[in-house]
Formats: C-alpha cells, structure tokens, sequence
C-alpha cells in the first residue's frame, strides 16, 4: 500500500468561494479588506420563530448563472448548488484542462458538508405530514444525503478520480482537504477539488438555539461579551496538484498546503475539552505533517465561534502550541459560522491572506475577554508578513483538523 | 516481498440482521442462512417494496452502561457495541498504545436520518424553540464516531465519511492511509446503518427497490431476474493495526485500495463507465503489488439493481476476460447498506480466515451476455488474495485487496 509521502509537497492552484460577503474570491477578499460583515436578518425561513433571528445568508438568487444540466438543477439541494458554484471558479481558476498533465479522469472531489441536502429534506417532510406520503414528490430529496455535494460536483464538472464525502460536523471542510491531499501523496489522484458546503437549514438553525450557542446579535468572536456563533451558510474549495505536476504545466501556484493534523477530544459530543488538548494535537499534527515548526506560524485563521467553550479552550491550545505571540483572527465574525462548509471557506481566506499578505480582522472585538489573551487582529484587517498559516476548524464530537498553508 | 505497507485486521465485531457478533455471522454464512425479512418497524402497506435486512434483538445494554445509552441514538449504540466485539476480538492490550495513537473512521451512507425526523416532529409538535437538544446532539452524521472515541478514549483522527454504498470501504481506505503514513498506530474503521421508514419509502418510490413481481421480491445479485435492491442496516467494526503483535493476523491484511468515479453516471444512479471500475479496480491492484492473476476470488458491489450490477458485470469481464475469479455476492444475507457496507466487507474477512467462499444467496443464472462464475454454494477456497468492490450510486467507486500474507 502507497503511503501518503509527506515529502510530496502540494500546491493550491485554484480556489472557489461563496458566502454572505461575496459569491467569489475577489469579492470575497474585498469584503475582508473593508471590514465588511455579510450578517442580517433571517429570512430563509422567516416564518418560523426562533430565538434569535439573524443569520449570515448567501443572496437567494445565486445559483441563476450556474452551468449545471438544467434537468438536474431541479433536482439538487441548496448545498449542491452552493457547492457548484465555488467549484467551478475554482477549476476555472486552476485551468485544469490547460495541459494534458492534469487529467479531469483523475481529479478527486472531496466535499465536507455537515448538512447535505436537510432543507429539502425538511420541505420533504412537512409536504408529507400535509399530504402524506403516497402524495409527496421523492425528487427533490434524492439528494438529501451528505454524499449530494461530492456528486453534484463532480458530475457537472465531469471528474473521474472518484468522489469521497466528509460528515464530521464542523470539521468537515478541513477534513476533506487534508484527506484528498493524502490522495495526492500516495499517488491515487492527480488532481484534487477539496472543501466544504453546507445552506441554512431549519434542523441546524432550531438546533444551536436550543443548545443557547447562538447569539442574539451578531457573533463576536473572544470578546467579553460574546454569546454565541451566528449561523451562515456557503461553499468553498480548492484545487490541489502535487507540486511538481503543477509546476510541469506551467499552473500558477497560489499557496502550498503543507499538510494538516486531526485529533479527537474524546471528552463530550458537543463540547469541547476546556484544556484544548484536541486542538492542540491537530495543530500539532499540521505541524508535524509540512516539516513546520511553531515558530514558522505567522497567522492563524481560528476556529473561533464566539461560544465561550470554544473561543477560550482554543486560545489555551494556541498558547500551548504555538505561545502567545502569534496573530489569530476568526473570520466567521465575517460570515458566520458554515458548519461544515467553514474548513472549505477559511482555507480559502487563509491562501487569500498569504498571496495578500494580510491578516483578516476579527470584527467586533472591542474587549477580548479575560480567558482570551492572544492578538485577535481586532476590527481592521493587518497588512504583515505571512510565511505560513493554520486554519483550525472543530466539530462536534471533539473531532479536530487544523491545515497548514506556506505562501507561495 | 512487497516493498508497500500493510495493514493487519486483529479484530472484527458487528451487528447484523441475523447475527451479533462474529461467530453467530460466520455462522449464518456457512449456513447460508438470509438475515432478510419483512419489515415489521414501520408500515410497508402502501408500498411496493416490504422487505428489509433488519436488526433485531439487539441489547445495547449488553454492551453499554445504561446511563451511556440514553445519550446515544440508534447508530451510535451499534457502532459502540461493534467496535466493542472488535476489541475483544483483537483481545487488545491495555495501555499498548497510547490514546492519540489510534484514530476513528467511520463511514454512513444515509447517517442518523431518523433522528433529524424525530427532531423535526418535535419541532411541529412542540415549537422551534422547545426541541429537545440531545436529538440535535445526535442528528450529526458523526455522533457515532464521537461516542466510539469517548467511550474508549481514542484520540487520534475521528472522521466520517459518508459516500453512499461505499462509505464503509472508503472509511476503511482513510484508516489504512493513516496507518502507513504514521499518523497512527491503530484504527477503528466502522460502517453503520439503520433504517427508517422515509428512506424505505423514498428509496421505493424511486423504484430502486425489489417487489413482488414476475418473481416474489428479493436481493438478487447478478441474476437475470433481479428487480432492485433490498436495503439492510447494522454496524461492523474493524480493529485495524499497523504492526500486529504476533506478526500475523487470521483475518488477513488490507494491501491497496483504489477509486475512481464513473463519469457517466448521473447524480443517482450507476452509469455505464466500465472503464471507471476497471480503472479502480487495476489501481487497487498496483496499490498491493499483485497481478491479476493473484486474485483468488471478487467480493462484488452488486445488489440486485439493474444499472449497477451490470456496470460491474461488464468491468469484470473488461478486466479479467475469460479468466474471471469466483464471484462472490454477498447483499442476499443482509441487503445493501448494511453496516454502510462494512458487512461486505466482514464477509471477506471472514472468509479469508475460514479459507472458504460463502453462497450468492439470491443468485440463480446469469444475465445473457454478462455471465460470471457467481459461486452458488458455499465451499472451502484457497485464498491468497480478495478484491472486494463498492459501487456506489452516483458513479463513486472505491476498490480493495484483502490479502492473506502481510
């Protein structure tokens, strides 16, 4: 069996994103160098009552410009078309068909989504309990599993090198780029789309309230006053090739993904350990992966949710394994939290940062809270050096991926 | 000598319709006895389809403290009490390795589907605000993973794959990448399924499933006859470590794996792409350094449905000719998705320790024109070597050799 080789570096030719602040990278990126959250009120289901009521939406239309066979467009979820659309700019950017070296008959898609298809799955459910089943359409939630995105995906793009889904909550994202880069190394692909996807949906919406972990504003991420993560929803990938490969075809390189780690807590279904053990592992792990050491890390695009469980083990687990120097800024106080979607999306941020050379602000920080000592990059974005940077991302269950980037 | 990595199954624990735990399955194989009958949980009245692989009998407590058991949905008992008879089975060491050195990969096709419907008649009955928190807790698709973790304090990668009929063989592909590569020591890699009355109707309304017909309804492998799938649950575990402690393993060892996707296939169906499950196929192959003429026996993906079945039939005659090993179909005893997969691939497990291929349950002749050497009736076999194919819906496709020799 062909080990993952760690010594096969990995590049990022190509990135995709769509999110309430923007349905590309360059809006995207504009967004972050003004300051600029994409948080309103909810209006994906306003006529449910919950309590709260804002969320972080990407525009309804969105999806109007979308290639897919238009036969099968009725028939994907939100999920599918969010994922659709940061997938295509993606290839588009990464210009995959630009040289024979890289073979669409060997591109892996590998999606992280926590929710898949559960809005139509929802819909499905209560046109049942009105019309009951015999007369309720099946189309629709045919896509209702978490594999929807990975085969959407890869059958409007025409890939071949097979399609793996990742479900592990929040950590989805970063999970399915660290996997189809150990794809890469071992030589089972030669190309890989890898992120993350996931659309509002009530179950999700319903559920954090009833676990008290969202805020009634808008999420402010290590500061005294936080109360909670704000909901979002969108997609985003990357494309990666091996190095070499990328480099033989003449791609433009547009950060190397050094490697990643991934560790559980083992401590609690939904809560994290306080001690932030498990993050600290995976960002160990990251380290370990890409020949890095801590004193390599310019920047970290943290978790941070802004519930008070996360925000504070997660600064523990920085200043355990990395000290507390380093800059770490969430930029789901941009677009919320995306749940499965967010390892896809701050991936993304974090090669935006490095090819920018500039750190993301955390908005709405104006006092960091007593338990959350670092240099949150409050408010405004910070132009400095960026050699390398992690992306952590954390699920429930206490599953853990951090992904180390290096400038190109 | 090969010169690539290994990696050794020192345990396997499951719940099957039929069966829990190892011996009761290796059992119900040799006997060639069906774990599939009519569906009792739910109404099947106003459907086509009224037969399932379903679990029965199971008790939890047997295996988890009831105070665990109240915090866990279906999925995640049965996926801790795999993996449980996985590590008696393996008769682990305490303290062999330390916690962050064996990692969780589990895979689900369809993951705690009715969970998110209890949920969701809370929340009509009760109000949004009033759902009860513990069924959104369970309604991740990874809870059973993180309950295997807790409950046996293991810290290293817990990831869950969900890709259809292939979840399990591709949980099982990321545990054994993560073996060679070093990242760990040992894995748990975990398949599990259940099955609720929306999947059922959904899947039978889409004519996906067998019904009485021209013949009465039931999983037919390959059999010219054959009219859908049946689609079964449970959960199976394997306990997979990098370096055995006695140098070799009963159970044999998994040496490559291979994917690939059938670009041809539409969003929810198998295509016509042989060329892609061939491509899998030769890559697992070159994955554990063997020919094709090592492979002692297929373990094949089919379920019955017409698409799939002769996609995989029209591969293996493209890839092997007239040279094609005893195939070996194995969703007559438990029905598609079971264990999310992982029950197929306990049966080749099993059958590499016995030395001895089961029935096709299900299987009578061959489609015209796709004939294949379907083993009908169980029989002792010399085993070197198993290639065992998972093809998904969709157009995934992921590919392994179980072999005997480390």
């Amino acid at each position: 069996m062909r080990k993952p080789d760690t010594n096969i570096r990995v590049a990022v030719t190509g990135i995709g994103i769509i999110c309430s602040i923007g349905s590309n990278a360059d809006e995207v990126w504009t967004a972050i160098e003004q300051a600029r959250a994409g948080i309103g009120p909810l209006t994906a289901f306003g006529d449910e009552t919950f309590t709260t009521d804002i969320a972080a939406e990407v525009p309804a239309d969105f999806a109007s410009d979308l290639f897919a066979r238009a036969s099968e467009m009725k028939r994907l979820s939100r999920t599918d078309l969010l994922a659709i659309k940061a997938a295509q700019e993606a290839v588009t950017q990464a210009d995959l068909d630009a040289n024979t070296l890289i073979l669409r008959e060997r591109t892996v898609v590998c999606t992280g989504t926590s929710t898949g298809g559960l809005l139509e799955g929802e819909s499905y459910f209560f046109e049942r309990l009105v019309r009951g089943a015999g007369k309720t359409s099946a189309s629709r939630v045919l896509q209702q599993p978490t594999s929807g995105p990975s085969d959407a995906v890869a059958r409007t793009l025409g890939l071949g090198g097979g399609v793996l889904s990742n479900a592990t909550a929040c950590a989805s994202g970063g999970a399915a780029i660290g996997m189809a880069a150990d794809l890469l190394r071992s030589g089972h692909v030669d190309s890989a789309l890898a992120g993350g996807s996931d659309a509002l949906c009530r179950l999700t919406y319903s559920g954090f309230n009833v676990l008290g972990a969202v805020d009634p504003a808008a999420c402010a991420p290590f500061s005294a006053d936080r109360k909670g993560i704000t909901l979002g929803e969108g997609a985003a990938y990357v494309v990666l090739e091996r190095w070499d490969d990328a480099v033989a075809r003449g791609a433009r390189i547009l950060a190397e993904l050094g490697g990643y780690g991934a560790s559980c807590d083992a401590h609690h279904p939904t809560a994290p350990a306080e001690d932030g053990r498990g993050a600290s592992a995976a960002m160990m792990g990251a380290l370990l992966d890409s020949g890095s050491t801590g004193s390599d890390i310019d920047y970290i695009n943290a978790h941070g949710t802004g519930t008070l469980l996360n925000d504070s083990a997660e600064t523990r687990a920085i200043v355990t394994t990395l000290g507390s120097e380093v800059p770490a800024s969430s930029t789901k106080s941009f677009f919320g939290h995306t749940l499965g979607a967010a390892g896809g999306l701050e991936a993304v941020i974090t090669v935006l940062a490095l090819q920018h050379q500039m750190a993301p602000p955390t908005l709405r920080l104006q006092t960091a809270a007593q338990d959350c000592a670092l240099d949150y990059i409050p408010l405004t974005p910070r132009p400095m050096v960026i050699r390398q940077a992690l992306s952590n991302t954390f699920g429930f269950g206490g599953s853990n991926v951090s992904l180390l980037f290096r400038a190109s | 000598m090969k010169s690539g990595s290994r990696v050794a199954i020192e345990g396997v624990g499951l719940v099957a319709p039929g069966a829990t735990g190892v011996e009761q399955f290796e059992q119900l194989l040799m006997e060639g006895r069906s774990g599939i009958a009519m569906v009792d949980r739910f109404d099947t009245s106003g459907q086509n389809a009224h037969k399932a692989g379903l679990i029965r009998g199971f008790q939890a407590r047997q295996f988890i403290a009831p105070g665990k058991i109240r915090r866990m949905n279906t999925l995640s008992r049965q996926a801790v009490a795999a993996t449980k008879m996985a590590r008696t089975d393996a008769a682990i060491e305490t303290n062999r390795y330390d916690p962050s050195e064996i990692g969780v990969a589990l895979g689900t096709a369809f993951g705690p589907v009715q969970t998110s419907v209890d949920y969701m008649r809370e929340y009509v009955e009760q109000g949004s605000s009033l759902a009860p928190p513990q069924l959104f807790a369970e309604s991740v698709a990874n809870a059973p993973g993180s309950h295997i973790a807790i409950e046996f304090d293991h810290r290293g990668f817990n990831l869950t794959l969900t890709q259809r009929e292939s979840s399990a063989l591709a949980a099982t592909m990321f545990a054994c990448s993560q073996i060679v590569k070093g990242t760990v020591k040992a894995a748990m890699a975990v398949g599990v399924e259940e099955l609720n009355e929306i999947t059922f109707s959904v899947l039978d309304k889409i004519g996906a499933l067998s019904s009485n017909g021209a013949k009465e309804e039931a999983s037919r492998p390959f059999d010219r006859d054959r009219d859908g799938m049946v689609v079964g649950e449970g959960a199976a575990a394997f306990y997979l470590d990098g370096s055995p402690r006695d140098g070799e393993t009963s159970y044999g060892y998994f040496a490559g794996f291979g994917i690939a996707r059938d670009r041809t296939a539409s969003i929810s169906n198998w295509g016509t792409g042989a060329s892609a499950v061939v491509r899998a196929m030769s890559d697992a192959l070159r994955d554990a350094e063997i020919t094709i003429g090592e492979v002692d026996a297929i373990w094949a993906s089919a379920n019955g449905s017409l698409a799939g079945d002769r996609l995989e039939a029209s591969a293996l005659r493209q890839m092997f000719g007239n040279s094609v090993p005893p195939v070996v179909a194995t969703k007559g005893y438990f029905g598609e998705y079971a264990g999310a997969g992982a029950l197929h691939l306990v049966t080749a497990a099993v059958a590499m320790r016995r030395q001895w291929i089961p029935a096709s349950l299900g299987f009578e002749e061959s489609e015209i024109g796709l004939e294949l050497p379907v083993n009908i009736a169980g029989r002792p076999s010399p085993l070197r070597n198993i290639l065992v194919n998972s093809l998904s819906a969709g157009g995934g496709i992921v590919c392994a050799i179980l072999s005997r020799q480390s």
